[in-house]
């Protein structure tokens, strides 16, 4: 080590050191100890971090088949992040949101999300409609260790056999929803019923785990009748179906609920039989489609757009209205909002809770985040709309609260609301070492 | 080939190799990955480019093929414990010669428009299977598995980073090419042209053309699957939208962008077509589409040969 006033390897003479020079160095060694001390230390990084906003991205199927559902999931979001900013912000810094479209494809949405990992290094994620690309995208945001608060895919095996450390559904499954339903199917509509369900995963997971609740309370499921999704005319499927049973219990959505819901009346089979099914059968905006022939059909969903007891709050009120306005920019028919609008809007909200409680600056305090969101409760307010509900540590699955109606006159009617402590199915995942 | 242009050809193959080898080391993690997706995808359509291009048979069933190959080789790595690489490829090429010949038995007894049709419908047919069978294929939500390791028994065992996995696809892109290109210069290439230009007189001069394009639809599948395998190495995950129709709607696309019968066309054709798509994603978001498809008719009215066949024409003069 060469010492002051040495001469260096070059042969260049070191001038020798003066009292003046001693103090000069003293000083700029002083002020460099404590310009590393400040900028080096945490403190710090957290003033420059609140100098920038939390980049959040937002996956949905904005072009291809899942548009409808994307386009609503968007509103969704975009309403939390507006009403977080013009509040100002989260811990005082704002959101900036990062838009995404996967083309309703699994290979596009997964080349979005690495660029929006690898590129746009959002610190989170909020949305995803369709299951495939959510369970083709969920092992990115593993790679990458980015929490991922997933906003519509219903698919069981995201948060079981599949599930994932860093992704999280704040919304309900159907396991979940069958156990919420089956005491009212078997209780007070019929012990024997007959499933008609979409003939592909979903759908059939939906049947295995409605039919297994049926069982528990002791009714019993006689048959099924799986219909590939799309098809325009189901009434070969439709018209074998006969026998002894009390109520027929749909599993379809979208475009497939509208067409099985008229097709099945104009049947007679919501005549002869009680009809029940799950809520993505007639979703509000598949009312208009279904017009009176869903009359009499008795649903279970997360989020029904009324009015009525316990929605009645002013929370609730001031939510439905700015949906309502800002779905009507989207499509001026005017359609209510419907669960993709609410789960996408309160899953921007649980990501903020987690943030304010972990103190979350960057993709570097990911596991204080994701400690922060496992075992998270939500108090129903202007965050929550919808009502209470938990995310669970052990599977990151939420369970909330679920509302059992009846369409009447071209809407919804709540009958019974089954609190989020009724819904619990016991966690079946194992994540990843 | 005059020896002045044996020589160019041979020098702009290995510069444009050795840029693409050098690329990883140089681009951002991004794009790294997206260059090994272009590759695999110029892969596909260089494979129906031998239908299309060189025997005059437009095929819509080339989702079947590569669908088929990435499941193969989804069964392969999720069968076998640790994943093995070789296995994948064994069982993606196996399955797409298997469904490439059992399709080539019925559509080959068909011209134009029929043979098409009749290798849509077959791919169809193949989607919706793997779409309700989701006890062996997952259904619609598909399969995930983890990466095998890049190894030979005894000789050396490397993890695929994303450069090794790049390097592996420029060298299994870059030999395809090369075999295609020699089978398409040989003498039963010969006859597939000679099937293109005019299928009666093939026939009277004493070929079985039967036989020839079953032959075709069977090498054009097996490359089709081998694009399969390395797609499902790259993203571990097999789905079945990579099956269905618009999979091969968007290879022929990239045929009719790049070039027909050049086998490099549908390359050019498919990195030009998934660059511009991603960079007018940035900025239109949900509107993209519109803008890519006026250039696509721009390209098919003012272009009819293609982005190659315009490079060609416009260097010679």
């Amino acid at each position: 080590m060469t010492n002051i006033g040495d001469t260096t390897s070059a042969g260049v003479a070191r001038p020798e050191p003066t009292r003046r020079r001693l103090v000069g160095w003293g000083a700029a060694g002083a002020s460099l100890a404590f310009g590393g001390a400040i900028f080096g230390s945490p403190l710090w990084r957290v003033a420059i971090a609140q100098a920038k906003p939390y980049k959040i991205g937002s996956v949905h199927s904005l072009t291809g088949p899942g548009a409808p559902v994307g386009k609503t999931a968007l509103i969704g979001v975009q309403m939390a992040v507006d009403r977080i900013n013009n509040a100002g912000g989260i811990n005082g810094r704002k959101i900036e949101l990062v838009v995404e479209d996967d083309e309703t494809k699994p290979d596009v949405g997964r080349r979005k999300v690495e660029k929006l990992l690898v590129e746009d290094q959002i610190d989170a994620q909020v949305g995803g409609e369709i299951s495939s690309i959510c369970l083709a995208c969920m092992p990115v945001y593993d790679d990458h260790q980015v929490v991922n608060m997933i906003g519509v895919c219903l698919d069981t095996t995201i948060t079981t056999s599949k599930c994932n450390r860093y992704s999280f559904r704040p919304y309900d499954y159907a396991p979940a929803q069958a156990v919420a339903f089956a005491p009212y199917l078997v209780g007070k509509l019929g012990k024997k019923w007959h499933i008609i369900y979409a003939d592909y995963a979903w759908g059939q997971s939906t049947r295995d785990a409605y039919a297994e609740q049926i069982k528990k309370n002791g009714g019993d499921v006689v048959g099924g009748t799986g219909i590939p999704i799309g098809t325009a005319d189901m009434t070969p499927f439709l018209s074998k179906i006969s026998g002894e049973f009390d109520g027929l219990f749909g599993i379809f959505f979208g475009a497939d609920g509208v067409t099985l819901g008229n097709q099945a009346f104009d049947l007679g089979l919501t005549k002869k039989y009680k009809w029940a099914g799950d809520g993505a059968m007639c979703e509000s905006t598949n009312l208009p489609g279904l017009g009176h022939k869903i009359d009499g059909f008795t649903g279970i969903n997360r989020y029904v757009p009324v009015m009525d007891a316990p929605l009645d709050t002013p929370y609730h009120k001031a939510f439905f209205e700015e949906a309502v306005a800002r779905l009507k920019k989207m499509d001026p028919s005017g359609p209510l909002p419907d669960r993709y609008v609410q789960s996408n809007y309160e899953a921007v909200n649980a990501l903020k809770l987690g943030i304010e409680k972990s103190g979350f600056q960057g993709r570097d305090d990911t596991p204080k985040l994701i400690a922060a969101l496992e075992g998270l409760e939500m108090k129903e307010g202007p965050d929550f709309p919808q009502g209470d509900k938990t995310l669970r540590k052990e599977d990151h699955q939420a369970f909330v609260r679920e509302f059992i109606y009846e369409v009447k006159d071209g809407g919804y009617h709540i009958k019974d609301v089954v609190p989020k402590e009724k819904t619990i199915v016991p966690p079946a995942c194992t994540f990843s070492a | 080939m005059s020896r002045r242009r044996f020589f160019v050809y041979w020098v702009g193959f290995a510069v444009i190799v050795a840029l693409l080898a050098v690329a990883p080391l140089v681009l951002p993690e991004f794009w790294r990955r997206f260059l090994t997706e272009i590759l695999i995808w110029g892969l596909l359509a260089m494979s129906s480019d031998i239908l299309i291009g060189y025997t005059g048979m437009v095929s819509f069933g080339h989702s079947a093929f590569f669908g088929l190959g990435m499941y193969g080789a989804a069964a392969a790595l999720l069968g076998s414990s640790p994943p093995n690489l070789w296995l994948a490829l064994l069982y993606g090429l196996a399955s797409a010669a298997a469904v490439a010949a059992f399709v080539a038995y019925f559509s080959t007894r068909l011209r134009d428009i029929y043979f098409a049709i009749t290798t849509l419908i077959f791919s169809q047919i193949f989607y919706v299977v793997i779409f309700t069978s989701t006890a062996w294929t997952g259904g619609e939500n598909g399969l995930n598995f983890s990466r095998p390791r890049f190894a030979i028994p005894y000789l050396f065992s490397l993890r695929f980073t994303p450069a090794v996995l790049h390097w592996f696809v420029l060298a299994i892109v870059a030999l395809s090419y090369l075999l295609l290109r020699r089978i398409t210069h040989s003498p039963f290439g010969m006859v597939l042209q000679s099937i293109r230009e005019n299928e009666a007189r093939t026939r009277a001069i004493g070929y079985a053309v039967e036989r020839y394009k079953i032959v075709a639809v069977m090498l054009s599948g097996v490359f089709a699957g081998l694009a399969g395998v390395l797609y499902a190495l790259q993203n571990q995950f097999a789905a079945p939208d990579f099956v269905f129709f618009v999979v091969s709607g968007e290879v022929v696309i990239y045929n009719v962008v790049g070039g027909i019968g050049t086998l490099v066309g549908p390359v050019v054709g498919a990195a030009f077509f998934l660059l511009l798509r991603e960079a007018f994603s940035r900025f239109f978001t949900e509107f993209y589409l519109i803008p890519l498809g006026v250039i696509f008719i721009a390209i098919v009215i003012f272009m009819p040969r293609g982005l190659l066949g315009f490079a060609r024409r416009w260097l010679n003069g």
